[in-house]
């Protein structure tokens, strides 16, 4: 994008700058992490099904890997730029340390449509992107994984293309994998049980026993759904859940004091989390306005929608009774909304450390490759619990002596693991 | 119908008809033994007829013919015969005399049926022709063992004694042959032959055979022998012999020329003479080319539709006795001068275009064609005056409202008429032929799939389940009739035909009664899939998508999710030309625009109904005829290929994406090659409708696509003052022109998302077709929010119909984000075709992306929406109309180039 007043990256270094100068960071430390360690541009010559070649361009940018081998998306958008992808590997760098996981960050893409290539041409383009990256990825030196407009089915491609190249089996060069083909159980259910873990944590702080908590969630795609499994698991009571009606093009909420059940709510949701309205009528649910979530007597909020959703106009009506929200999107709250919320003491658990189940879960697939030995859904899931707890804890630590919101907590703490293991290793 | 009596009847004459056939082969294998009609011959065949007869006990034969008079063994004469004379060469030489020796009820014919009337002429026709082979063969025989004359002079002779009109008949031929053949001698012989050519100035008069009769003098007969004989000197004996039996053989097929162009005869003659033509081909009857040409072009005129362009194209691939199946599966009324109509014409002609190809194609040869039975055009005509309903018929020149408020009325006192009695027994035999499967009654109009004038769903299509008695099946296909018949005075009809000046047109409607194709799963029956395919794409989703690649709609279920619009669920678009390149490539995409539901007919309770595909699978997938090539399994964020085996319908999720039949099938190759072998038979692009049975591929419609010459890619101004463009665009681009614009009518978008209310909504829907009144044909364009069209939910777009927006030139679509998501637009889905008809373009804009829209522009020009309409004055906040200049001194133009993906639209001067 041409467009001057929007660059992601410089955003990011901003974001950066402003906590290099909390932590007071050395001007060398300043100058590696406010780049990338290394950046691959190159061209992939791609033969299209009827003869003719195509040159795309390609990337794969590691911001750092002193923590461990890298780790990051791989999009095919037509409207890439270099600098979305620099902006990108830095926020995985963070995201890993936030959890606490030995992996650094990276990010790559093709400038591309997918909607202009047949599979077999973007099978090409996948094979094509490993091949001139090959010297530069592995299990060990830096994991891809699906991101916008990449899916399973072009992980394997380029998980085979690897193989076939290093004259071995390494299914840990690549995550995002279908279980059976390398992927782990319990990805699906990471993202919305790791929110969970985290309302668990800050329930326990605020001395609440969740049994005699209630809930309002926004959204009910995959995260929300799991969410709530594992908040009704642990004795909670969500009385409503907003979604987006399709037909309507427009949300509702959905309410049921008694509590919602998950089982019979889900087998009237199309696989896009939309709930048909008429259907949850009749098994007996309110329907309100699609705002109407935010404004319930409950004790936690949990947006798991989209971005923006919390801002200056409806935060007003957050009711005095929410105590948690946490954030299961990304960005749902607005800079406006956060200092209300942080004005009137809501314990906020930024997305950042809300939904790290997911990049959690991405590296217990990495292990598990490596061994080639795959554990079932309860140790992963178990797995998870022991690791976003102890994430928890240290950020909530780390905030409390420091004096710091759990967001600003979150981001130092993390800038903070990069730069001691760059400092570590002698580079700086 | 109060009992079941016809039927019984329809039993009773199907049986009588398979004796009279039985009797007639029979006769036929006895004639073909030996060519003399001999003694036992004729005995044989006296056994042979009674049989044929309704009452065989009491039938007993009488045949006079040259050989003598011979008769049944206790033969009596009574009161009740049927008679029929032999003639040979229009000369009487005996006769066949049936009897009854007891009194029977009167039928047709005294105790006669008139089918046996038919019977027992075909057989003095078959023995008439015998008589003359044998006596021709004598003849020859005699010839050659006297040696003394030549061959034909024989002939001549005997044809002198025998048949002296055809004698004149092949001499005035022969005349005529040598002429042409430079034989100058001949132009005298031609002359003398028939002065009546030389007074008119010595031209050629068109057909020959009439006139002769009054001519037959012997004069003429002998101008015969002149003319054999200057025929010898340039022909050889072989030459002459073999021109004279062919000769004869075409003077056979007299009677054909002679129904087919007589404007008087009705379709039951035409029937009746194809039926003639039937048994006597190949052997008995030969066409010169000219003469089958001529006919075939008579015969597809009267039965199929006289439109020039098609008969061109169907000449080519219509055999003369393909028509005797198709007239068989053919209701009319008595004395009907009916036509088939467009419909069934179209699918009439494919079928044998493809039939013909499949020597190109090994696959074509697979494609099917549904059993269907037609009810003539002039069966409408016939229902309203056995109704005395005429009055209906100046419903087209009442005003629009008045047409659409009469409309309901119509439909029921439709519903509660009544057939006539011979179009019910046709109905009866019809169902009879189908049995208990289920049907579709289709419209088949004249005016309908002319060549570029596409009636795309105005006329109304029927499923019936088509089970239970006799007289529920009966009731419920005429019901289904009755309301195709009455869509003839739907609005939409209506206005379709004033648009496109075909208001004046006599306007019949024909019926197609169509095998449903399609297998059980449960109580339901469809097809495994169904759709729709276009020979050029006017779609493009991909810049290498080009027109020519086809494009094909495709839904599980009954086609009419492919052919409809539908404002919740999406068929699967993909072009044959280019499968690999899907509209949809994300796994949120791929099951986002998937078909969702399904249209069925439930065998249970008799209806047509639309469920979930999701629930079908879940309770009767494994019955669904070929599944795994419909649906693939989703797991999660994989999509897998499905099975035929291990498919777990319980538990499983399933995407219908149909990727087995694309990758597993040769279906799209298929597809594509009926549609290249279809498009370059008729010389334009077509549309076909198909469905798959999990068995076999049936072709169910084709007609043309339109497809006009404005489309080129327009050349896009350069240096253009940024401040004259209104919008540009570079996605999805069509090719062409529109000059001339006058007006922009606007749709604000963030004023229509602001409006609470459904019936502000609809009244925006109304006000929008109030402008298409009464702004100028084709000189405004118009520009709204998201789905133009919409149904369901009409916050996603303005909710009109085709007819309220039908004037406009170019229809645009704006995608603007609302908050965090950008509206899918319709690109024109809700009335794809009636916009390629209309000749309307469609553009969508994507303002938050590179798209240009001049919002300040309309927004800082004068609203002149209450000039127009003082009474829509509150809307104008929402509807802009906006005059692109008040002196006439500018206007609106727009570019638009697919093949560079640009358009842009600018205020020029004039």
């Amino acid at each position: 994008m041409s467009n001057e007043s929007y660059n992601p990256f410089a955003i990011a270094q901003t974001q950066f700058d402003k906590v290099a100068e909390m932590l007071d960071l050395d001007q060398a430390t300043r100058d590696l992490l406010r780049n990338p360690l290394r950046e691959y541009h190159f061209s992939i010559p791609v033969a299209l099904d009827d003869g003719e070649i195509k040159i795309f361009k390609g990337y794969r940018i590691q911001h750092n890997d002193a923590r461990g081998p890298a780790k990051g998306g791989l999009r095919f958008h037509p409207e890439e730029t270099a600098d979305t992808v620099r902006a990108l590997s830095m926020w995985m760098s963070w995201k890993t340390a936030v959890a606490d996981l030995p992996l650094g960050g990276a990010q790559g893409g093709v400038i591309c449509d997918p909607h202009n290539l047949s599979d077999s041409e973007q099978e090409r383009l996948c094979r094509g992107w490993v091949r001139q990256v090959f010297n530069f990825i592995g299990p060990e030196i830096d994991i891809p994984d699906p991101d916008l407009m990449t899916n399973p089915k072009h992980m394997l491609w380029m998980l085979d293309e690897y193989e076939v190249l290093a004259g071995k089996k390494a299914p840990g060069s690549f995550a995002g994998k279908p279980v059976g083909m390398g992927g782990s159980m319990g990805r699906a259910e990471a993202t919305g049980y790791g929110v969970v873990i985290n309302i668990h944590e800050a329930l326990k702080e605020l001395n609440l026993s969740p049994a005699n908590t209630t809930a309002s969630i926004q959204g009910f795609g995959n995260v929300s759904q799991f969410a709530i499994e594992l908040f009704n698991q642990m004795g909670g009571t969500v009385i409503s859940v907003s979604s987006w009606n399709q037909t309507d093009n427009d949300s509702y909420t959905f309410r049921k004091e008694s509590g919602v059940q998950l089982d019979e709510l889900r087998s009237v949701t199309d696989s896009f989390g939309g709930i048909n309205k008429e259907k949850a009528i009749d098994l007996g649910y309110e329907v309100l306005t699609g705002d109407a979530w935010i404004e319930q007597e409950v004790d936690i909020l949990i947006p798991a929608a989209i971005g923006n959703q919390i801002n200056k106009d409806n935060v007003g009506r957050i009711s005095d009774r929410v105590k948690i929200i946490a954030e299961g999107a990304n960005g749902p709250t607005t800079p406006e909304a956060d200092t209300v919320i942080n004005e009137r003491n809501i314990f906020v658990i930024p997305d950042f450390l809300a939904n790290a189940g997911g990049v959690t879960s991405s590296y217990f697939e990495q292990v598990q490759s490596n061994m080639n030995y795959y554990w079932e859904k309860e140790e992963v899931l178990s797995k998870l619990d022991v690791k976003l707890r102890s994430a928890f804890i240290s950020i909530s630590d780390f905030a409390k002596d420091n004096n710091l919101t759990m967001r600003d907590a979150a981001f130092v703490i993390s800038i903070d693991r990069v730069a001691k293991a760059c400092h570590d290793r002698g580079w700086v | 119908m109060s009992d079941n009596k016809p039927l019984d009847k329809i039993i009773v004459e199907l049986r009588e008809r398979a004796k009279e056939l039985n009797c007639l082969y029979t006769v036929q294998e006895l004639l073909n033994i030996t060519h003399n009609l001999n003694k036992e011959i004729c005995e044989k065949i006296i056994e042979a007829i009674p049989p044929g007869f309704q009452y065989p006990d009491i039938c007993v034969v009488k045949i006079v013919c040259p050989n003598g008079e011979f008769q049944s063994k206790e033969f009596i004469e009574t009161p009740w015969v049927l008679k029929a004379n032999i003639y040979v060469q229009d000369e009487m030489v005996g006769n066949i005399q049936v009897y009854y020796t007891e009194e029977r009820p009167f039928i047709d014919e005294g105790p006669f049926l008139k089918e046996e009337r038919r019977l027992i002429d075909n057989i003095v026709e078959r023995i008439g022709l015998q008589i003359m082979h044998f006596q021709l063969k004598n003849v020859f025989e005699k010839q050659k063992l006297s040696d003394q004359k030549s061959e034909w002079w024989v002939v001549l002779e005997m044809l002198k004694q025998t048949d002296p009109q055809l004698l004149l008949r092949l001499s005035r031929k022969m005349v005529n042959y040598l002429c042409w053949n430079g034989v100058h001698e001949a132009d005298s012989l031609m002359d003398r032959f028939n002065p009546i050519v030389k007074s008119a100035g010595g031209k050629f008069l068109s057909e020959v055979n009439k006139p002769y009769k009054k001519q037959a003098d012997n004069n003429g007969i002998n101008l015969s022998y002149e003319i054999f004989e200057l025929a010898a000197k340039h022909l050889d004996e072989q030459q002459i012999l073999e021109i004279i039996q062919k000769w004869t053989k075409e003077d056979k097929s007299g009677f054909l020329t002679e129904v087919l162009e007589n404007s008087g005869s009705t379709l039951s003659n035409i029937s009746s003479a194809i039926e003639r033509y039937h048994h006597l081909i190949p052997n008995m009857i030969v066409l010169s080319e000219p003469r089958e040409r001529s006919l075939k072009v008579a015969l597809i005129r009267r039965v199929l539709t006289d439109q020039s362009d098609f008969i061109e194209i169907a000449k080519d691939y219509i055999e003369i006795d393909s028509f005797n199946e198709l007239l068989h599966r053919t209701i009319y009324p008595s004395k009907s001068h009916g036509r088939l109509g467009g419909k069934s014409a179209g699918l009439f002609l494919a079928k044998h275009i493809l039939s013909d190809s499949s020597d190109e194609s090994e696959s074509l040869k697979n494609i099917k064609t549904p059993k269907t039975w037609y009810l003539t055009s002039d069966g409408l005509l016939n229902f309203m005056s056995h109704n005395n309903l005429e009055d209906i018929m100046e419903q087209k020149y009442k005003e629009s409202g008045r047409v659409r408020q009469e409309y309901p009325y119509i439909i029921q006192v439709f519903k509660n008429s009544s057939f006539s009695p011979e179009i019910v027994k046709g109905l009866l035999m019809a169902l009879e032929d189908f049995g208990n499967v289920p049907l579709v009654v289709r419209s088949s109009s004249l005016l309908e799939d002319r060549i570029g004038a596409v009636f795309a769903g105005k006329y109304k299509s029927l499923f019936i389940a088509n089970q239970g008695g006799k007289e529920e099946r009966l009731s419920e296909l005429m019901d289904a009739i009755a309301e195709v018949y009455a869509s003839t005075f739907g609005p939409e009809a209506i206005n379709y035909r004033v648009q496109n000046n075909l208001i004046d047109y006599h306007e019949e409607m024909g019926i197609m009664i169509q095998e449903v194709v399609g297998a059980k799963a449960g109580p339901y029956f469809f097809p495994s899939f169904a759709g729709v395919a276009f020979s050029r794409n006017e779609y493009r989703w991909s810049k290498r998508i080009k027109p020519e690649d086809g494009l094909v709609r495709i839904v599980p279920g009954l086609g009419t999710r492919a052919v409809d619009r539908l404002s919740n669920d999406y068929p699967l678009l993909i072009s044959p030309g280019q499968p690999g390149l899907g509209i949809n490539v994300t796994i949120d995409e791929i099951i986002r625009y998937s078909p969702k539901y399904i249209d069925v007919i439930n065998l249970e309770t008799g209806t047509f109904e639309t469920i979930e595909i999701d629930l079908l699978l879940k309770r009767y997938g494994r019955e669904y005829p070929a599944i795994s090539r419909v649906v693939s399994v989703l797991k999660q964020n994989h999509i897998q290929p499905a099975r035929p085996l291990g498919m777990n319908f319980g538990k499983d999720s399933f995407v219908v994406n149909f990727e087995g039949l694309i990758k597993r099938t040769s279906f799209l190759k298929e597809i594509r090659q009926m549609l290249s072998i279809l498009e370059k038979k008729y010389g334009h692009p077509v549309d076909i409708e198909f469905a798959h049975n999990g068995k076999d591929l049936y072709i169910l419609q084709c007609r043309s696509q339109s497809y006009r010459a404005q489309s080129r890619p327009a050349v896009i101004p350069a240096d253009i003052n940024k401040t004259n463009i209104l919008f540009s665009a570079d996605k999805y681009i069509s090719n062409g022109t529109i000059s001339g614009i006058e007006y922009v009518v606007y749709i604000d978008p963030v004023e229509y998302g602001n409006l609470t209310d459904k019936s502000h909504m609809l009244e925006i829907a109304n006000t929008v077709g109030l402008l298409n009144d009464k702004l100028p044909l084709k000189k405004y364009i118009l520009v709204g929010p998201g789905r133009w069209g919409s149904r369901g939910d009409i916050r996603l777009g303005v909710s009109v119909t085709f007819s309220e927006i039908n004037k406009t030139a170019l229809l645009i679509e704006i995608a603007k984000k609302r908050r965090n998501y950008v509206p899918d637009l319709s690109f024109g889905t809700h009335f794809f075709q009636d916009m390629v008809e209309a000749n309307i373009k469609y553009m969508p804009l994507y303002p938050d992306d590179t798209s240009t829209f001049n919002e300040d522009t309309l927004n800082s020009s004068k609203n002149i929406l209450p000039d127009i309409i003082p009474e829509a004055k509150n809307l104008q906040n929402v509807i802009k109309v906006i005059q692109v200049s008040d002196n006439n001194t500018k206007e609106l133009n727009v570019y638009m180039n697919a093949d560079r993906g640009q358009a842009v639209g600018i205020i020029e001067n004039l």
